[in-house]
């Protein structure tokens, strides 16, 4: 069942045109994350379910009901934001407990949703401090306290781990996930980060200059990507990309060639081949992590350039020609700059896109 | 320890700065002190034994007292009012987009361009014909044209500091905007409040020239009965300068005590 409904919504600044028509549904209960580069309009599309951007065209309904031009409280949504917004002159418990006071709820009340929200996210020791004698992590706590106790029927999530160290971000990663299964809340959230998008989802939305690229589980979005937008975004480090072109086509397989192919050319099996023709351009998809540097049967000659020990694995870069491949390597193979070597794939994991840019 | 030369340059600037500032304060106090015979004394008597005569002369007239006493009437009142209507529209002018705002601000800012005397015969010939000269109300009229622009704009600034997450989050809340205002905007910009309500009393208790202009016996303020000692056959120096003292006592009480919010609203914003 729809609880959230984003229709055909479009947001203008004047001539500037920010978000140009995006479709979204969401069912109750579910991580919904918007991801997307900077500047995607993946933050104003949150901020205007909030209610604190207005909607230039289109509907916006929640839990079967139209709230496109609602007032932001009556929409029963609660925000975390990315500065956390906490009241700097509050305590923690004035803090939490501010929601409710506008709602006139009786103090008895109050004071048992602040007490149960302290517990699940173990900040009652807290309460009485003021939100500047709080670490980075606190902080956060006490926002998506703030955001638990008014009980709302959406959660809005605004890029809130961006803030964090490194460490602070996965431990917090992992209890906004835990958050989100033992409250069962339909929550939407925003970031620019796809491993915080890839963990946390249970569908991702793929936002670009104010489009949808893609909607989809994060294992769909993996596996097969929409677009070279997506297929570049979604996955680290990046997918390889080279453009070769089609020298022999039928309805069970391709031919392409490409300088860096070992052999000159690389045969495949596509259901899609059908629709390429010799002579087109198509560009081929390589995920770093599917490339095999100790190959039987390899597909690419590359010469080593520059190599990051990551511990466990080494990122090799590689040139191919003019193009750079990346291949995570498990281990810590010896190479030299300037070494040639050879890596190849298992032919299921090679990605194919048309010249514009779509998937074959 | 070593002292580099710009230190010293440094040094020798602020010490020429306070002597500047406070030596005609260290005048006026010492000179209270002082007989008439001492104070005109050339070259100036530094080490003289002190009278309290010009103190028992000035309690002793009423008028002095009195004017005390206007003077902290309409100076209060000035800042209450310029607070209670400046913080509010700072509020707006912080947060809120409308027609005319910036034609808005640059009146708010050209009131303080014009000089104080250009209008003051005009002012007069009002007051006069409203009949409300020698009064109260006219002065903290007067002052609240004044001091409003000085209290919105320090408002409006320490309102535009206050980050606009936190009202948006309110909003989220539940809270109207005459909560936000109350609740988030006031407690918040407090220090800015402090300056601004400093200065508007300041300038207020330490106004002349109005003051001279619109009264005439019943509310004369403090400034304005220093410089009545003043006639034709003699210049009481050592009652004028108590009077000064007594004058610029409660001010500077009033100010250390804020001081530290002072100097903490005059650079908030300035870093984050």
């Amino acid at each position: 069942m729809t609880f959230l409904k984003l229709d055909k919504i479009k947001k203008t600044f004047g001539e500037l045109s920010v978000i140009k028509g995006v479709d979204i549904t969401a069912s109750k209960g579910e991580f919904v994350v918007f991801v997307g580069p900077s500047g995607c309009g993946k933050s104003t599309l949150l901020r205007m379910i909030a209610g604190l951007e207005d909607v230039s065209s289109g509907t916006l309904s929640i839990d079967g009901k139209e709230v496109t031009y609602e007032e932001p409280a009556k929409r029963e949504v609660s925000m975390v934001f990315q500065s956390y917004a906490l009241y700097p002159h509050m305590s923690v418990f004035e803090n939490m407990a501010f929601g409710l006071r506008m709602a006139k709820l009786p103090e008895d009340e109050i004071r048992r949703r602040v007490g149960e929200a302290a517990r699940i996210l173990q900040i009652e020791p807290l309460l009485e401090r003021k939100p500047r004698a709080l670490s980075g992590g606190q902080r956060q706590r006490v926002a998506i306290g703030r955001s638990i106790v008014r009980n709302p029927k959406i959660f809005l999530f605004d890029e809130p781990l961006s803030n964090l160290d490194a460490e602070l971000r996965s431990q917090m990663r992992v209890e906004i996930a835990k958050l989100h299964r033992n409250l069962g809340a339909t929550m939407v959230y925003v970031t620019h980060d796809q491993v915080e998008a890839m963990t946390l989802a249970d569908r991702i939305v793929v936002l670009r200059a104010g489009l949808v690229e893609q909607i989809g589980s994060p294992t769909e979005l993996y596996d097969r990507p929409a677009n070279t937008f997506v297929a570049g975004f979604i996955g680290s480090p990046k997918m390889n990309f080279l453009v070769a072109k089609v020298t022999g086509a039928d309805n069970a397989g391709l031919q392409l060639s490409h300088p860096a192919f070992a052999n000159g050319f690389l045969s495949l099996t596509h259901s899609s081949a059908g629709k390429a023709k010799i002579g087109d351009l198509l560009t081929v998809g390589l995920r770093p992590e599917h490339l095999d540097v100790a190959a039987a049967s390899p597909l690419l000659k590359l010469t080593a350039d520059f190599a990051e020990n990551l511990g466990g694995s080494t990122q090799i870069y590689t040139r191919a020609g003019e193009d750079t491949i990346i291949i995570l390597a498990n281990g810590r193979p010896d190479l030299k700059p300037g070494a040639q070597i050879t890596a190849g794939i298992d032919p299921r994991h090679i990605y194919l896109f048309t010249s514009d840019g779509l998937a074959l | 320890m070593r002292f580099s030369s710009g230190k010293i340059l440094h040094a020798i600037g602020l010490t020429a700065v306070i002597l500047f500032t406070l030596f005609p304060f260290y005048w006026m106090v010492s000179a209270s002190f002082k007989t008439q015979a001492d104070i005109l004394a050339s070259p100036p008597v530094w080490l003289f034994t002190p009278t309290l005569d010009h103190y028992r002369e000035i309690f002793a007239d009423s008028k002095v007292l009195g004017a005390v006493g206007n003077s902290l009437i309409i100076a209060s009142a000035t800042t209450f009012l310029a607070v209670m209507l400046g913080a509010p529209a700072a509020f707006a002018l912080a947060r809120y987009e409308f027609r005319g705002k910036s034609d808005l601000w640059f009146w708010f800012i050209s009131n303080r361009m014009t000089s104080p005397i250009v209008l003051a015969l005009p002012v007069y010939i009002l007051a006069l014909q409203l009949k409300m000269l020698d009064t109260h109300l006219v002065l903290i009229l007067i002052y609240l044209t004044f001091n409003l622009p000085i209290v919105v704009w320090i408002c409006t600034d320490q309102f535009k500091s206050i980050p606009p997450d936190l009202e948006q989050a309110a909003r989220l809340d539940g809270a109207d905007q005459f909560t936000i205002f109350r609740k988030i905007y006031l407690p918040l910009g407090a220090p800015g409040i402090a300056v601004s309500a400093i200065f508007s009393f300041i300038f207020s208790w330490n106004e002349l020239l109005y003051a001279l202009v619109l009264t005439r016996r019943d509310v004369q303020t403090a400034p304005v009965v220093a410089t009545s000692f003043m006639s034709g056959y003699e210049l009481p120096w050592g009652k004028i300068m108590a009077t000064g003292t007594v004058i610029v006592l409660p001010v500077t009480i009033f100010a250390l005590i804020v001081s530290r919010h002072m100097v903490r609203g005059l650079t908030m914003g300035a870093t984050k």
